[in-house]
């Protein structure tokens, strides 16, 4: 519970408060003055995701799995090696936009 | 709704659209609405000068801009921006090495009195120059200002203990203070 003299002093420090100030051109004069906002720089994360993408190409470009699910894919087979890649591939793009969900939530 | 869940959401939206879209005219709309409540703050930490305050709003709105990709939204917008705004007085005060403004009772006298103010709001004001510099700011954001002491933890980066403590302890010497001004405003009664 607050002391009665708790309310008085939280009255008086309100009522010595002049409040929000009348804006008077100020926030012409800071949208005059306004920079143009430095891009965040894109070209390290492209890299990144080029280096990734070949590295993972490198590594899996030699695994028979990969290159059956392919070539049956391609060829419109539902082969056990097709569905795995495809279930591979749904999985990473479900992940991908939780992600991006999660993100765009925080903003 | 909530109103201040509204303005939040509302604030929220603006920052999001000034940051994605490069859209100036969302973040103008956040200078509108906030510079009343910030240039206030500034004159108050400044003690009333008017012009440094307005110079420091200023800087802080221009930083805001630019660190605007820095606000997650964990905070509210104005409490956000109460942060960056006390952070350039900080900076400011140590760049031109400017004591620390606690001043003595007979200094408190000299200090320019608010329009339109009663005896009381004016020894008040005295008063309020005679809590130390921490004891005032504190005051200055939770109860001024209307912060939660959390927010106010957070705006003057201090532990929310301390912001409490000095919370209490100028409130207890401004009690203090309107104890004795009754006593003595009764004695000039009676006589």
């Amino acid at each position: 519970m607050t002391h009665p003299d708790d309310d008085v002093i939280e009255n008086l420090l309100r009522t010595t408060f002049e409040g929000p100030v009348v804006d008077g051109g100020f926030a012409d004069r800071v949208m005059r003055r306004l920079p143009p906002r430095r891009r965040r720089i894109t070209w390290p994360t492209l890299a990144g995701v080029a280096a990734g993408a070949g590295a993972c190409w490198l590594s899996l470009s030699s695994a028979p799995l990969l290159s059956a699910g392919w070539h049956d894919w391609m060829n419109g087979e539902l082969s056990a090696q097709a569905v795995a890649l495809l279930l591979a591939a749904t999985c990473a793009s479900l992940a991908a936009c939780c992600w991006t969900l999660a993100e765009a939530d925080d903003r | 709704m909530d109103d201040g869940a509204g303005t939040a959401r509302i604030d929220r939206a603006l920052a999001a659209r000034a940051l994605l879209a490069d859209d100036t005219l969302a973040f103008e709309q956040l200078v509108r609405r906030h510079q009343g409540m910030v240039r206030a703050q500034l004159r108050r930490l400044l003690r009333g000068d008017e012009a440094a305050a307005d110079d420091l709003a200023q800087e802080a709105f221009l930083l805001a801009w630019q660190k605007l990709h820095q606000f997650r939204g964990e905070a509210r917008f104005s409490t956000w921006l109460y942060r960056i705004a006390y952070t350039c007085f900080l900076q400011t005060r140590r760049r031109k090495s400017l004591p620390s403004d606690d001043i003595d009772e007979g200094k408190a006298g000299q200090l320019p009195a608010p329009p339109r103010t009663t005896d009381m709001q004016l020894d008040f004001e005295r008063a309020l120059q005679g809590l130390s510099s921490a004891e005032r700011t504190v005051l200055l954001h939770c109860v001024q200002l209307g912060l939660s002491h959390d927010e106010a933890a957070y705006v003057l980066a201090m532990p929310l203990g301390t912001v409490k403590t000095h919370a209490m302890r100028g409130k207890a010497k401004l009690k203090k203070w309107l104890a004795d001004w009754n006593e003595t405003s009764a004695r000039g009664a009676r006589q």
